[in-house]
């Protein structure tokens, strides 16, 4: 535990320091809206999640998310309830820049013993965007007795042209993402071309590998 | 002389509460999720009759029905709760329309 808190720090200092832009799924939205979320990740992870946030500063919801080791075939399949905050804000003249961190409560299904297990998450966001350019790094960490997997997802993104609300905002991301306790080795790269306008988002691309990476998000 | 000038201070108190257009400078107007949360906030203000947001500009502009005005303190406090910064607000004649005119003209 102490080495993946480590690992934490040492990957948002990482980030911190090196981030020049960003522009991400936010688990906070706005006040009084409403998030639902659907994501697709090439094989190893699909996640469903829904937030209501009553002011800008935090979101409530829940979420569903099934692990699928590529390296051994081991699966969990996690329900959970949790908070999500915004500690930080900044905004520039023509930037935006956040910190999100969140935690939960859930129950695991471990595929391979059949068992149900009490588990916890924790994670954080840090996040900067212009209307042009884009970075963010993302942690996810997942806590059972029999499993402690964390997810570290980096996305830099790029627009073509600069959107504004009634245009449809277009991006090129890639995205590195590494996961921990045997689901994954090394580093999985994907290229993503992501829309939004309004209130819809929808970002799909595929890994080196050839395999999906897809999300939709809808905020109201 | 006097009267002509009590007149014409009153006509202008009445054009400033009745200012058909209020446009403010925001700061971290960078995506179209920023637009929505703003608009969906102004739009409950019962004063309001339009909302428009240009994040190309910075601006967010409200037009009020006619008669009504929305304070400036209520127009922060809306902006902040929404969670972005106003820099300033300023109290136009022009109409919506015209503010989308000059935006159009200015692309």
């Amino acid at each position: 535990m102490s080495i993946h808190s480590g690992r934490l720090a040492v990957s948002m200092a990482l980030v911190a320091a090196a981030a020049c832009e960003s522009a991400a799924a936010k688990p906070i939205a706005f006040a009084d809206g409403t998030t639902v979320m659907a994501e697709y990740g090439a094989g190893t992870m699909t996640e469903i999640q829904a937030f209501y946030a009553p002011t800008f500063r935090y979101s409530l919801g829940g979420g569903h998310l099934s692990l699928n080791s590529a390296e051994n075939g081991d699966t969990r399949d996690i329900t959970y309830l949790r908070l999500n905050y915004l500690p930080k804000r900044w905004n520039f003249e023509s930037a935006q820049a956040n910190v999100f961190v969140w935690g939960g409560l859930g129950r695991a299904h471990i595929g391979e013993t059949g068992d149900n297990q009490l588990t916890w998450n924790a994670g954080g966001q840090l996040d900067y965007e212009t209307r042009r350019v884009y970075a963010s790094l993302r942690t996810d960490y997942y806590d059972a007795s029999a499993f402690s997997h964390r997810i570290d997802t980096l996305q830099l993104g790029i627009a073509p042209y600069p959107h504004d609300y009634e245009t449809l905002a277009v991006w090129f991301v890639i995205q590195a993402r590494e996961y921990t306790g045997e689901l994954f080795d090394g580093t999985e790269w994907a290229a993503l071309v992501r829309l939004f306008k309004h209130n819809a988002w929808l970002e799909a691309g595929a890994t080196l590998d050839g395999e999906v990476q897809a999300m939709l998000m809808f905020n109201f | 002389m006097k009267t002509s000038q009590l007149l014409f201070a009153l006509a202008l108190l009445v054009s400033n509460v009745q200012a058909a257009t209020i446009e403010m400078t925001v700061n971290g107007l960078v995506c179209g999720f920023c637009a929505q949360g703003i608009e969906k906030t102004l739009r409950k203000n019962p004063a309001t009759a339009d909302v428009l947001v240009s994040l190309e500009n910075r601006l967010v502009a409200v037009a009020t029905k006619e008669g009504a005005d929305i304070p400036d303190a209520d127009l922060r406090k809306a902006l902040t709760d929404a969670g972005y910064d106003v820099k300033a607000i300023e109290r136009t004649q022009r109409s919506m329309a015209d503010v989308r005119a000059t935006l159009k003209g200015k692309k």
